[in-house]
Protein backbone atom coordinates (compact mmCIF):
# COMPACT_ATOMS: atom_id res chain seq x y z
CA UNK A 1 0.00 0.00 0.00
CA UNK A 2 2.87 2.72 -0.90
CA UNK A 3 0.68 4.26 -2.96
CA UNK A 4 -1.87 4.62 -0.42
CA UNK A 5 1.06 6.19 1.55
CA UNK A 6 1.67 8.83 -0.45
CA UNK A 7 -1.76 9.89 -1.33
CA UNK A 8 -2.12 10.15 2.74
CA UNK A 9 0.92 12.40 2.66
CA UNK A 10 -0.43 14.98 0.38
CA UNK A 11 -3.99 15.02 2.10
CA UNK A 12 -2.63 15.66 5.12
CA UNK A 13 -0.36 18.21 3.83
CA UNK A 14 -3.21 19.59 1.25
CA UNK A 15 -5.52 19.59 4.06
CA UNK A 16 -3.11 21.33 6.92
CA UNK A 17 -1.04 23.35 5.49
CA UNK A 18 -3.45 25.01 2.88
CA UNK A 19 -5.65 26.01 6.28
CA UNK A 20 -8.99 23.96 5.56
CA UNK A 21 -8.23 22.00 8.27
CA UNK A 22 -6.98 23.91 10.42
CA UNK A 23 -9.51 26.79 9.93
CA UNK A 24 -11.52 23.91 11.09
CA UNK A 25 -9.66 22.85 14.17
CA UNK A 26 -9.58 26.53 15.44
CA UNK A 27 -13.66 26.63 14.90
CA UNK A 28 -14.02 23.38 16.68
CA UNK A 29 -11.21 24.67 19.75
CA UNK A 30 -13.31 27.78 19.72
CA UNK A 31 -17.34 25.63 20.18
CA UNK A 32 -15.38 23.80 22.68
CA UNK A 33 -14.34 26.28 24.61
CA UNK A 34 -17.82 27.65 24.77
CA UNK A 35 -19.29 24.50 25.95
CA UNK A 36 -16.75 24.25 28.75
CA UNK A 37 -17.43 27.89 29.87
CA UNK A 38 -20.86 27.19 29.99
CA UNK A 39 -20.84 23.25 31.38
CA UNK A 40 -18.53 25.20 34.30
CA UNK A 41 -21.05 28.15 34.99
CA UNK A 42 -23.20 25.41 35.68
CA UNK A 43 -21.30 23.28 37.61
CA UNK A 44 -20.78 26.29 39.67
CA UNK A 45 -24.04 27.04 40.39
CA UNK A 46 -24.74 23.84 41.05
CA UNK A 47 -26.39 23.00 38.42
CA UNK A 48 -24.32 20.03 37.16
CA UNK A 49 -22.06 17.93 39.05
CA UNK A 50 -18.59 17.51 37.94
CA UNK A 51 -18.77 14.31 36.49
CA UNK A 52 -21.95 15.22 34.25
CA UNK A 53 -19.46 18.69 33.15
CA UNK A 54 -16.91 16.15 32.10
CA UNK A 55 -19.59 13.64 30.35
CA UNK A 56 -20.97 17.14 28.41
CA UNK A 57 -18.25 18.24 27.10
CA UNK A 58 -16.84 15.05 25.76
CA UNK A 59 -19.79 14.03 24.26
CA UNK A 60 -20.18 17.35 22.32
CA UNK A 61 -16.17 16.77 21.09
CA UNK A 62 -17.07 13.33 20.25
CA UNK A 63 -19.77 14.26 17.80
CA UNK A 64 -18.56 17.10 16.34
CA UNK A 65 -14.91 15.76 15.80
CA UNK A 66 -16.89 13.01 14.17
CA UNK A 67 -18.73 15.78 12.03
CA UNK A 68 -15.35 17.45 11.24
CA UNK A 69 -13.69 13.88 9.64
CA UNK A 70 -17.23 12.82 8.11
CA UNK A 71 -17.32 16.56 5.97
CA UNK A 72 -13.70 16.31 4.62
CA UNK A 73 -14.47 12.69 3.71
CA UNK A 74 -17.61 13.61 1.81
CA UNK A 75 -15.50 16.06 -0.35
CA UNK A 76 -12.76 13.39 -0.79
CA UNK A 77 -13.99 12.32 -4.17
CA UNK A 78 -16.76 14.64 -5.62
CA UNK A 79 -14.30 17.80 -4.51
CA UNK A 80 -11.60 16.10 -7.22
CA UNK A 81 -14.07 15.43 -9.10
CA UNK A 82 -15.75 18.93 -9.20
CA UNK A 83 -12.44 20.70 -9.30
CA UNK A 84 -11.54 18.46 -12.16
CA UNK A 85 -8.35 17.04 -10.76
CA UNK A 86 -9.84 13.27 -10.12
CA UNK A 87 -9.29 12.45 -14.02
CA UNK A 88 -5.13 12.98 -13.26
CA UNK A 89 -4.98 11.09 -10.38
CA UNK A 90 -7.17 8.05 -12.10
CA UNK A 91 -4.70 8.28 -14.93
CA UNK A 92 -1.56 7.18 -12.51
CA UNK A 93 -1.23 3.42 -11.78
CA UNK A 94 -2.45 3.79 -7.86
CA UNK A 95 -5.21 1.81 -6.89
CA UNK A 96 -8.03 3.28 -6.83
CA UNK A 97 -8.28 1.00 -3.17
CA UNK A 98 -4.95 2.94 -2.26
CA UNK A 99 -6.32 6.57 -3.28
CA UNK A 100 -9.67 5.77 -0.98
CA UNK A 101 -7.75 4.21 1.85
CA UNK A 102 -4.97 7.67 1.71
CA UNK A 103 -8.32 10.00 1.86
CA UNK A 104 -9.79 7.64 4.18
CA UNK A 105 -7.23 8.25 7.09
CA UNK A 106 -6.51 11.50 5.61
CA UNK A 107 -9.70 12.73 7.08
CA UNK A 108 -9.65 10.84 10.09
CA UNK A 109 -6.85 12.89 10.73
CA UNK A 110 -9.61 15.52 11.72
CA UNK A 111 -11.05 13.47 14.27
CA UNK A 112 -7.55 13.28 15.83
CA UNK A 113 -6.57 16.94 16.22
CA UNK A 114 -9.96 17.12 17.17
CA UNK A 115 -9.20 14.24 20.20
CA UNK A 116 -6.07 15.96 20.89
CA UNK A 117 -7.90 19.53 21.60
CA UNK A 118 -10.13 18.01 23.64
CA UNK A 119 -7.56 16.18 25.97
CA UNK A 120 -6.70 20.04 27.32
CA UNK A 121 -10.76 20.60 27.97
CA UNK A 122 -11.76 17.29 29.74
CA UNK A 123 -8.23 17.46 31.66
CA UNK A 124 -9.12 21.20 33.25
CA UNK A 125 -13.05 20.31 34.17
CA UNK A 126 -12.11 16.78 35.17
CA UNK A 127 -9.22 17.67 37.82
CA UNK A 128 -9.85 16.43 41.51
CA UNK A 129 -12.16 13.57 41.08
CA UNK A 130 -9.60 11.25 39.15
CA UNK A 131 -11.80 10.52 35.94
CA UNK A 132 -9.93 12.57 33.56
CA UNK A 133 -8.07 9.21 32.08
CA UNK A 134 -10.88 7.01 32.04
CA UNK A 135 -12.81 9.98 30.11
CA UNK A 136 -10.39 10.41 27.57
CA UNK A 137 -10.17 6.78 26.91
CA UNK A 138 -13.55 6.07 26.42
CA UNK A 139 -13.57 9.48 24.39
CA UNK A 140 -10.86 8.08 22.10
CA UNK A 141 -12.55 4.25 21.54
CA UNK A 142 -15.60 5.92 21.06
CA UNK A 143 -14.78 9.09 18.86
CA UNK A 144 -12.17 7.14 16.71
CA UNK A 145 -14.90 4.27 15.93
CA UNK A 146 -17.79 6.98 14.90
CA UNK A 147 -15.13 8.48 13.18
CA UNK A 148 -14.40 5.47 11.10
CA UNK A 149 -17.88 5.10 10.86
CA UNK A 150 -18.86 7.88 9.40
CA UNK A 151 -15.97 9.25 7.51
CA UNK A 152 -16.11 5.70 5.31
CA UNK A 153 -19.95 7.22 5.16
CA UNK A 154 -18.38 10.00 3.86
CA UNK A 155 -16.28 8.62 1.37
CA UNK A 156 -19.40 6.52 0.08
CA UNK A 157 -20.83 9.50 -0.60
CA UNK A 158 -18.47 11.05 -1.87
CA UNK A 159 -17.90 8.51 -4.46
CA UNK A 160 -21.52 8.24 -5.61
CA UNK A 161 -22.36 12.26 -5.31
CA UNK A 162 -22.52 13.80 -8.56
CA UNK A 163 -21.48 17.32 -6.51
CA UNK A 164 -19.96 18.21 -3.95
CA UNK A 165 -23.00 19.88 -2.77
CA UNK A 166 -25.40 16.69 -2.63
CA UNK A 167 -22.24 14.74 -1.04
CA UNK A 168 -21.74 17.61 1.94
CA UNK A 169 -25.80 17.90 1.94
CA UNK A 170 -26.23 14.22 2.56
CA UNK A 171 -23.58 14.14 5.29
CA UNK A 172 -25.52 16.60 7.21
CA UNK A 173 -28.19 14.67 6.79
CA UNK A 174 -27.15 11.84 8.15
CA UNK A 175 -25.77 13.45 10.97
CA UNK A 176 -28.94 14.97 12.13
CA UNK A 177 -30.94 12.00 11.69
CA UNK A 178 -28.08 10.11 14.04
CA UNK A 179 -28.59 12.94 16.89
CA UNK A 180 -32.35 13.24 16.62
CA UNK A 181 -32.91 10.29 19.11
CA UNK A 182 -30.54 12.75 21.89
CA UNK A 183 -33.11 14.95 21.71
CA UNK A 184 -36.34 12.54 22.37
CA UNK A 185 -38.01 13.45 25.75
CA UNK A 186 -36.76 10.56 27.83
CA UNK A 187 -40.08 8.92 28.07
CA UNK A 188 -39.59 8.14 24.34
CA UNK A 189 -36.35 6.32 25.31
CA UNK A 190 -37.54 4.56 28.50
CA UNK A 191 -39.58 1.43 26.83
CA UNK A 192 -37.80 -1.35 24.82
CA UNK A 193 -38.52 0.01 21.22
CA UNK A 194 -36.65 3.01 23.05
CA UNK A 195 -33.57 0.99 24.48
CA UNK A 196 -33.56 -0.83 20.73
CA UNK A 197 -33.08 2.90 19.18
CA UNK A 198 -30.26 3.99 21.78
CA UNK A 199 -28.24 0.70 21.01
CA UNK A 200 -28.93 0.27 17.03
CA UNK A 201 -28.05 3.84 16.61
CA UNK A 202 -24.13 4.04 16.79
CA UNK A 203 -24.02 8.13 18.08
CA UNK A 204 -26.10 7.11 20.88
CA UNK A 205 -25.32 4.35 21.66
CA UNK A 206 -21.37 5.33 21.95
CA UNK A 207 -22.24 8.57 23.60
CA UNK A 208 -24.37 6.08 26.32
CA UNK A 209 -21.26 4.30 27.25
CA UNK A 210 -19.08 7.28 27.69
CA UNK A 211 -22.24 8.36 29.85
CA UNK A 212 -21.71 5.14 32.07
CA UNK A 213 -18.17 5.03 32.40
CA UNK A 214 -17.74 8.79 32.89
CA UNK A 215 -21.06 9.63 34.80
CA UNK A 216 -21.75 6.20 36.98
CA UNK A 217 -17.89 5.31 37.37
CA UNK A 218 -18.73 2.00 35.87
CA UNK A 219 -15.35 -0.03 34.47
CA UNK A 220 -14.29 0.07 30.95
CA UNK A 221 -15.44 -3.55 30.37
CA UNK A 222 -18.79 -3.60 32.08
CA UNK A 223 -20.89 -1.90 29.84
CA UNK A 224 -18.86 -3.54 26.23
CA UNK A 225 -22.21 -4.28 24.59
CA UNK A 226 -23.37 -0.55 24.11
CA UNK A 227 -19.85 -0.58 21.73
CA UNK A 228 -21.34 -3.14 19.70
CA UNK A 229 -23.20 -0.95 17.50
CA UNK A 230 -20.52 1.75 17.03
CA UNK A 231 -18.12 -1.06 16.64
CA UNK A 232 -20.05 -2.84 14.04
CA UNK A 233 -20.88 0.43 12.00
CA UNK A 234 -17.34 1.29 11.79
CA UNK A 235 -16.29 -2.44 10.32
CA UNK A 236 -18.81 -2.51 8.09
CA UNK A 237 -18.79 1.19 6.44
CA UNK A 238 -14.97 0.54 6.26
CA UNK A 239 -15.37 -2.53 4.30
CA UNK A 240 -17.83 -0.97 1.78
CA UNK A 241 -16.23 2.26 1.67
CA UNK A 242 -12.65 0.11 0.77
CA UNK A 243 -14.58 -2.59 -1.18
CA UNK A 244 -16.68 -0.17 -3.37
CA UNK A 245 -13.68 2.38 -3.39
CA UNK A 246 -11.48 0.14 -4.97
CA UNK A 247 -14.35 -0.45 -8.42
CA UNK A 248 -16.51 2.26 -8.41
CA UNK A 249 -14.05 5.12 -7.93
CA UNK A 250 -14.68 7.00 -11.29
CA UNK A 251 -14.62 10.10 -13.63
CA UNK A 252 -19.04 10.23 -13.57
CA UNK A 253 -20.50 10.62 -10.34
CA UNK A 254 -23.30 7.88 -9.59
CA UNK A 255 -20.70 5.34 -10.19
CA UNK A 256 -20.85 5.62 -13.78
CA UNK A 257 -18.63 6.09 -16.17
CA UNK B 1 8.19 -3.36 -34.91
CA UNK B 2 5.31 -3.26 -32.26
CA UNK B 3 2.80 -0.55 -33.04
CA UNK B 4 2.79 1.84 -30.10
CA UNK B 5 -0.96 1.88 -30.06
CA UNK B 6 -2.94 -0.63 -31.98
CA UNK B 7 -6.78 -0.88 -31.47
CA UNK B 8 -9.43 -3.44 -33.56
CA UNK B 9 -13.27 -3.00 -33.41
CA UNK B 10 -13.33 -0.52 -29.84
CA UNK B 11 -16.48 0.75 -28.86
CA UNK B 12 -18.38 2.02 -25.99
CA UNK B 13 -22.00 2.25 -25.43
CA UNK B 14 -24.19 3.59 -22.84
CA UNK B 15 -27.43 1.77 -23.08
CA UNK B 16 -28.26 2.48 -26.64
CA UNK B 17 -26.46 5.11 -26.76
CA UNK B 18 -23.85 4.44 -29.00
CA UNK B 19 -20.46 6.53 -28.06
CA UNK B 20 -18.14 4.80 -29.92
CA UNK B 21 -18.02 2.00 -32.87
CA UNK B 22 -15.27 -0.21 -34.34
CA UNK B 23 -12.80 2.21 -33.52
CA UNK B 24 -9.47 0.32 -35.44
CA UNK B 25 -5.87 2.29 -36.01
CA UNK B 26 -2.40 1.62 -35.49
CA UNK B 27 -0.02 4.49 -34.57
CA UNK B 28 3.64 3.58 -34.93
CA UNK B 29 6.26 4.64 -32.60
CA UNK B 30 7.61 7.82 -32.68
CA UNK B 31 4.82 9.47 -34.48
CA UNK B 32 2.83 12.30 -33.88
CA UNK B 33 -0.80 10.92 -35.29
CA UNK B 34 -3.84 13.77 -34.98
CA UNK B 35 -7.51 12.50 -33.74
CA UNK B 36 -9.72 14.50 -35.32
CA UNK B 37 -13.47 15.20 -35.48
CA UNK B 38 -16.62 17.20 -34.62
CA UNK B 39 -18.21 18.20 -31.52
CA UNK B 40 -19.61 14.51 -30.44
CA UNK B 41 -17.88 12.69 -32.76
CA UNK B 42 -16.13 9.94 -29.96
CA UNK B 43 -12.91 11.81 -29.28
CA UNK B 44 -12.88 12.01 -25.85
CA UNK B 45 -14.45 8.94 -25.62
CA UNK B 46 -12.09 7.12 -27.35
CA UNK B 47 -9.19 8.88 -25.67
CA UNK B 48 -10.84 8.18 -22.40
CA UNK B 49 -11.34 4.00 -23.46
CA UNK B 50 -7.45 3.72 -24.56
CA UNK B 51 -5.96 5.72 -21.40
CA UNK B 52 -7.94 3.16 -19.32
CA UNK B 53 -10.31 5.67 -17.75
CA UNK B 54 -13.37 4.35 -19.47
CA UNK B 55 -13.83 0.43 -20.18
CA UNK B 56 -14.58 -0.30 -23.64
CA UNK B 57 -17.80 -2.22 -24.47
CA UNK B 58 -16.25 -4.15 -26.98
CA UNK B 59 -13.24 -4.62 -28.85
CA UNK B 60 -9.45 -4.84 -27.97
CA UNK B 61 -6.02 -2.55 -28.08
CA UNK B 62 -2.76 -2.54 -26.52
CA UNK B 63 -0.99 0.52 -25.71
CA UNK B 64 3.48 0.45 -25.92
CA UNK B 65 2.48 -3.29 -26.03
CA UNK B 66 0.45 -3.73 -23.04
CA UNK B 67 -3.83 -5.36 -23.07
CA UNK B 68 -6.30 -3.22 -22.75
CA UNK B 69 -6.56 -6.30 -19.76
CA UNK B 70 -4.00 -4.78 -17.78
CA UNK B 71 -4.78 -1.16 -17.51
CA UNK B 72 -2.20 -0.28 -14.23
CA UNK B 73 0.63 -1.08 -16.91
CA UNK B 74 -0.68 0.89 -19.32
CA UNK B 75 -1.03 3.85 -17.42
CA UNK B 76 2.51 3.41 -16.36
CA UNK B 77 3.60 3.93 -19.69
CA UNK B 78 1.27 6.58 -21.13
CA UNK B 79 1.11 10.51 -20.04
CA UNK B 80 -2.18 12.38 -20.69
CA UNK B 81 -3.12 15.83 -20.76
CA UNK B 82 -6.77 14.95 -20.33
CA UNK B 83 -9.08 18.34 -21.64
CA UNK B 84 -9.99 20.65 -19.36
CA UNK B 85 -7.91 19.14 -17.13
CA UNK B 86 -8.04 20.95 -13.54
CA UNK B 87 -4.86 22.19 -11.33
CA UNK B 88 -4.97 21.98 -7.46
CA UNK B 89 -4.59 25.82 -6.43
CA UNK B 90 -3.26 25.87 -3.49
CA UNK B 91 0.04 23.70 -4.39
CA UNK B 92 3.27 25.06 -6.31
CA UNK B 93 4.02 23.41 -9.59
CA UNK B 94 7.13 22.00 -8.45
CA UNK B 95 4.94 19.93 -5.82
CA UNK B 96 1.70 19.00 -7.91
CA UNK B 97 4.63 17.32 -10.58
CA UNK B 98 6.67 15.85 -7.40
CA UNK B 99 3.38 14.44 -6.00
CA UNK B 100 2.67 12.61 -9.82
CA UNK B 101 5.67 10.98 -10.11
CA UNK B 102 5.63 9.78 -6.75
CA UNK B 103 2.25 8.01 -8.03
CA UNK B 104 3.85 6.63 -10.75
CA UNK B 105 6.07 4.76 -8.17
CA UNK B 106 9.64 7.35 -7.99
CA UNK B 107 11.67 7.94 -4.79
CA UNK B 108 11.69 11.26 -3.32
CA UNK B 109 14.51 12.57 -4.71
CA UNK B 110 14.23 11.22 -8.27
CA UNK B 111 10.51 12.70 -7.95
CA UNK B 112 12.86 16.05 -7.46
CA UNK B 113 14.94 15.63 -9.77
CA UNK B 114 12.13 14.47 -12.42
CA UNK B 115 10.10 17.87 -11.61
CA UNK B 116 12.70 20.36 -12.12
CA UNK B 117 13.55 19.07 -15.34
CA UNK B 118 10.44 18.62 -16.77
CA UNK B 119 9.40 22.26 -15.42
CA UNK B 120 12.80 23.47 -17.12
CA UNK B 121 11.84 21.90 -20.41
CA UNK B 122 8.28 23.23 -20.52
CA UNK B 123 8.93 27.05 -19.87
CA UNK B 124 8.44 26.88 -16.25
CA UNK B 125 11.40 26.46 -14.69
CA UNK B 126 11.19 30.54 -12.71
CA UNK B 127 7.79 29.75 -11.30
CA UNK B 128 8.57 26.18 -9.63
CA UNK B 129 7.71 27.88 -6.13
CA UNK B 130 4.52 29.69 -6.85
CA UNK B 131 1.23 28.98 -6.10
CA UNK B 132 -1.12 26.94 -9.36
CA UNK B 133 -3.84 29.36 -8.85
CA UNK B 134 -1.61 32.32 -9.77
CA UNK B 135 -0.82 30.75 -13.08
CA UNK B 136 -1.60 31.82 -16.20
CA UNK B 137 -3.72 29.30 -18.73
CA UNK B 138 -0.80 28.99 -20.86
CA UNK B 139 1.14 27.87 -17.90
CA UNK B 140 -1.46 25.45 -16.61
CA UNK B 141 -1.36 23.52 -19.86
CA UNK B 142 2.62 23.91 -20.11
CA UNK B 143 2.36 22.40 -16.42
CA UNK B 144 0.00 19.84 -17.83
CA UNK B 145 2.64 18.69 -20.65
CA UNK B 146 5.02 18.40 -17.91
CA UNK B 147 2.57 16.05 -15.80
CA UNK B 148 2.09 14.19 -18.89
CA UNK B 149 6.12 13.21 -19.23
CA UNK B 150 6.26 12.59 -15.55
CA UNK B 151 6.85 9.04 -15.89
CA UNK B 152 8.39 9.17 -19.26
CA UNK B 153 5.86 7.50 -21.23
CA UNK B 154 5.89 5.74 -24.48
CA UNK B 155 2.91 7.18 -25.58
CA UNK B 156 1.44 10.75 -24.98
CA UNK B 157 -2.35 11.72 -25.34
CA UNK B 158 -3.13 15.73 -25.48
CA UNK B 159 -6.76 16.02 -25.60
CA UNK B 160 -6.65 19.65 -26.89
CA UNK B 161 -3.68 21.24 -25.44
CA UNK B 162 -4.06 24.15 -27.06
CA UNK B 163 -7.64 24.97 -26.31
CA UNK B 164 -8.52 28.59 -25.10
CA UNK B 165 -4.67 29.38 -25.90
CA UNK B 166 -4.08 32.73 -27.70
CA UNK B 167 -2.28 32.02 -31.04
CA UNK B 168 1.15 32.93 -29.70
CA UNK B 169 0.47 30.53 -26.60
CA UNK B 170 -0.74 27.58 -29.36
CA UNK B 171 2.47 28.05 -31.35
CA UNK B 172 4.41 27.75 -28.28
CA UNK B 173 2.49 24.95 -26.95
CA UNK B 174 2.73 22.99 -30.75
CA UNK B 175 6.60 23.73 -30.24
CA UNK B 176 6.67 22.31 -27.09
CA UNK B 177 4.83 19.46 -27.82
CA UNK B 178 7.34 18.93 -31.25
CA UNK B 179 10.81 19.22 -28.73
CA UNK B 180 9.72 16.82 -26.72
CA UNK B 181 8.25 14.41 -28.61
CA UNK B 182 11.60 14.44 -30.71
CA UNK B 183 13.46 14.62 -27.72
CA UNK B 184 11.74 11.55 -26.29
CA UNK B 185 10.96 9.73 -29.59
CA UNK B 186 7.46 8.73 -27.83
CA UNK B 187 4.59 8.27 -29.59
CA UNK B 188 1.84 11.31 -29.37
CA UNK B 189 -2.05 11.05 -30.34
CA UNK B 190 -2.46 14.59 -30.56
CA UNK B 191 -6.80 15.36 -30.42
CA UNK B 192 -7.73 18.70 -31.31
CA UNK B 193 -10.37 20.48 -32.93
CA UNK B 194 -7.47 23.10 -35.17
CA UNK B 195 -6.89 21.64 -38.27
CA UNK B 196 -4.16 23.41 -39.07
CA UNK B 197 -2.40 22.67 -36.15
CA UNK B 198 -2.60 19.26 -37.12
CA UNK B 199 -1.27 19.78 -40.53
CA UNK B 200 1.91 21.66 -39.00
CA UNK B 201 2.52 18.73 -36.34
CA UNK B 202 1.01 15.37 -37.53
CA UNK B 203 2.30 13.12 -39.44
CA UNK B 204 -0.69 11.28 -39.77
CA UNK B 205 -4.75 11.82 -39.00
CA UNK B 206 -7.51 9.92 -37.82
CA UNK B 207 -11.27 11.30 -38.53
CA UNK B 208 -13.68 10.33 -36.50
CA UNK B 209 -17.71 11.05 -37.33
CA UNK B 210 -20.57 10.32 -34.84
CA UNK B 211 -18.69 7.57 -33.32
CA UNK B 212 -16.79 5.63 -36.14
CA UNK B 213 -13.39 6.12 -37.90
CA UNK B 214 -14.11 7.73 -41.12
CA UNK B 215 -10.60 8.30 -42.26
CA UNK B 216 -7.47 7.82 -41.85
CA UNK B 217 -3.73 8.31 -43.42
CA UNK B 218 -1.59 10.77 -43.86
CA UNK B 219 -2.96 13.99 -44.39
CA UNK B 220 -2.84 13.75 -48.46
CA UNK B 221 -4.12 10.32 -48.37
CA UNK B 222 -7.14 11.77 -46.34
CA UNK B 223 -7.71 14.27 -48.20
CA UNK B 224 -7.78 12.71 -51.74
CA UNK B 225 -9.61 9.65 -50.34
CA UNK B 226 -12.98 12.11 -49.54
CA UNK B 227 -12.59 13.71 -52.94
CA UNK B 228 -12.45 17.01 -51.67
CA UNK B 229 -13.49 19.95 -54.25
CA UNK B 230 -10.15 21.36 -55.81
CA UNK B 231 -9.92 24.65 -56.93
CA UNK B 232 -7.77 26.66 -59.52
CA UNK B 233 -7.19 30.22 -59.60
CA UNK B 234 -6.25 31.71 -62.78
CA UNK B 235 -4.99 35.26 -63.49
CA UNK B 236 -6.10 36.93 -67.17
CA UNK B 237 -6.40 40.53 -68.53
CA UNK B 238 -9.01 42.59 -67.12
CA UNK B 239 -10.75 43.40 -70.31
CA UNK B 240 -11.28 39.81 -70.60
CA UNK B 241 -13.26 39.33 -67.59
CA UNK B 242 -16.70 38.95 -69.05
CA UNK B 243 -15.49 36.76 -71.84
CA UNK B 244 -13.27 34.34 -69.61
CA UNK B 245 -16.62 33.84 -67.10
CA UNK B 246 -18.83 32.91 -70.50
CA UNK B 247 -16.07 30.68 -71.56
CA UNK B 248 -15.95 28.84 -68.32
CA UNK B 249 -19.56 28.39 -67.92
CA UNK B 250 -19.82 24.77 -68.04
CA UNK B 251 -17.84 25.21 -64.78
CA UNK B 252 -18.60 26.88 -61.24
CA UNK B 253 -16.76 30.62 -61.02
CA UNK B 254 -16.13 33.32 -58.50
CA UNK B 255 -14.64 36.56 -60.32
CA UNK B 256 -12.81 39.03 -59.11
CA UNK B 257 -11.12 41.39 -61.36
CA UNK B 258 -8.72 39.81 -63.04
CA UNK B 259 -8.85 37.09 -61.39
CA UNK B 260 -10.97 33.93 -61.63
CA UNK B 261 -11.49 31.11 -58.83
CA UNK B 262 -12.73 28.01 -60.72
CA UNK B 263 -14.17 25.52 -58.48
CA UNK B 264 -12.86 21.36 -60.52
CA UNK B 265 -15.57 19.59 -58.78
CA UNK B 266 -14.24 16.26 -60.31
CA UNK B 267 -13.46 17.85 -63.74
CA UNK B 268 -9.85 17.47 -65.03
CA UNK B 269 -7.64 19.97 -63.75
CA UNK B 270 -6.67 21.17 -67.09
CA UNK B 271 -10.59 21.81 -68.22
CA UNK B 272 -10.27 25.48 -67.48
CA UNK B 273 -7.19 25.81 -69.70
CA UNK B 274 -8.98 23.94 -72.78
CA UNK B 275 -11.61 26.25 -71.81
CA UNK B 276 -9.98 29.55 -72.50
CA UNK B 277 -8.16 28.93 -74.88
CA UNK B 278 -10.58 27.99 -77.23
CA UNK B 279 -11.87 30.89 -76.53
CA UNK B 280 -8.97 32.90 -77.76
CA UNK B 281 -7.97 34.43 -74.07
CA UNK B 282 -4.46 34.61 -73.20
CA UNK B 283 -3.95 33.38 -69.48
CA UNK B 284 -1.54 34.89 -67.35
CA UNK B 285 -1.29 32.66 -64.40
CA UNK B 286 -2.74 29.38 -63.65
CA UNK B 287 -2.44 27.86 -59.85
CA UNK B 288 -3.94 24.81 -58.76
CA UNK B 289 -4.74 24.01 -55.09
CA UNK B 290 -4.24 21.00 -53.59
CA UNK B 291 -7.29 19.32 -51.61
CA UNK B 292 -7.20 20.77 -48.05
CA UNK B 293 -7.49 18.62 -44.76
CA UNK B 294 -10.21 20.88 -43.74
CA UNK B 295 -11.84 19.98 -47.09
CA UNK B 296 -11.47 16.38 -46.44
CA UNK B 297 -12.58 16.97 -43.10
CA UNK B 298 -15.81 18.73 -43.61
CA UNK B 299 -16.72 16.52 -46.69
CA UNK B 300 -16.24 13.70 -44.38
CA UNK B 301 -18.13 14.94 -40.95
CA UNK B 302 -20.96 16.70 -42.79
CA UNK B 303 -24.80 15.64 -41.86
CA UNK B 304 -26.11 13.71 -44.75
Amino acid sequence: MRGAGIVLTQELRDLWLDGRALALSLAFSLLLSVIAYLVASNRALNFLEQRETVNLTLQVAVAIGALLALLTAADAVSGERERRTLESLLLTPVSRLALVTGKLLGALSLWLAAFAITVAYVWFLGRGVGIAGDALASGIVVGTLLAVFLTSFGILLSIFSPSNRVSLSLSLFLLLALFAPTQLPSGATSGWAGDLLLRVNPLTAGEHYIGRIVVNGRAWNEDLVWLASPAAAAAVFAALALAIGAHYVRLGGGGSE
Amino acid sequence: MTAAVEANGVGKRYGSLVALEDLSFTAEQGEILGVLGPNGAGKTTAIRILTTILEPTHGTFTVAGVPHTRPAEIRRRTGVLPESAGYPERQTAEEYLRYHARLFGQSRESARTTAAALLDQVGLGDRTKSLIGTHSRGMRQRLGIARALVNHPQVVVLDEPTLGLDPAGQQQMLAIIRRLTAESGATVLLCTHLLAEVEETCTRVLILSRGRVVAQGTIAEVARRAAAPRTATIRIAAEDGERAEAALSPLKVEAAGATLRVFLDGADSNEPLRLLVAARIDVHAYELEAARLSDAFLAMTEAP
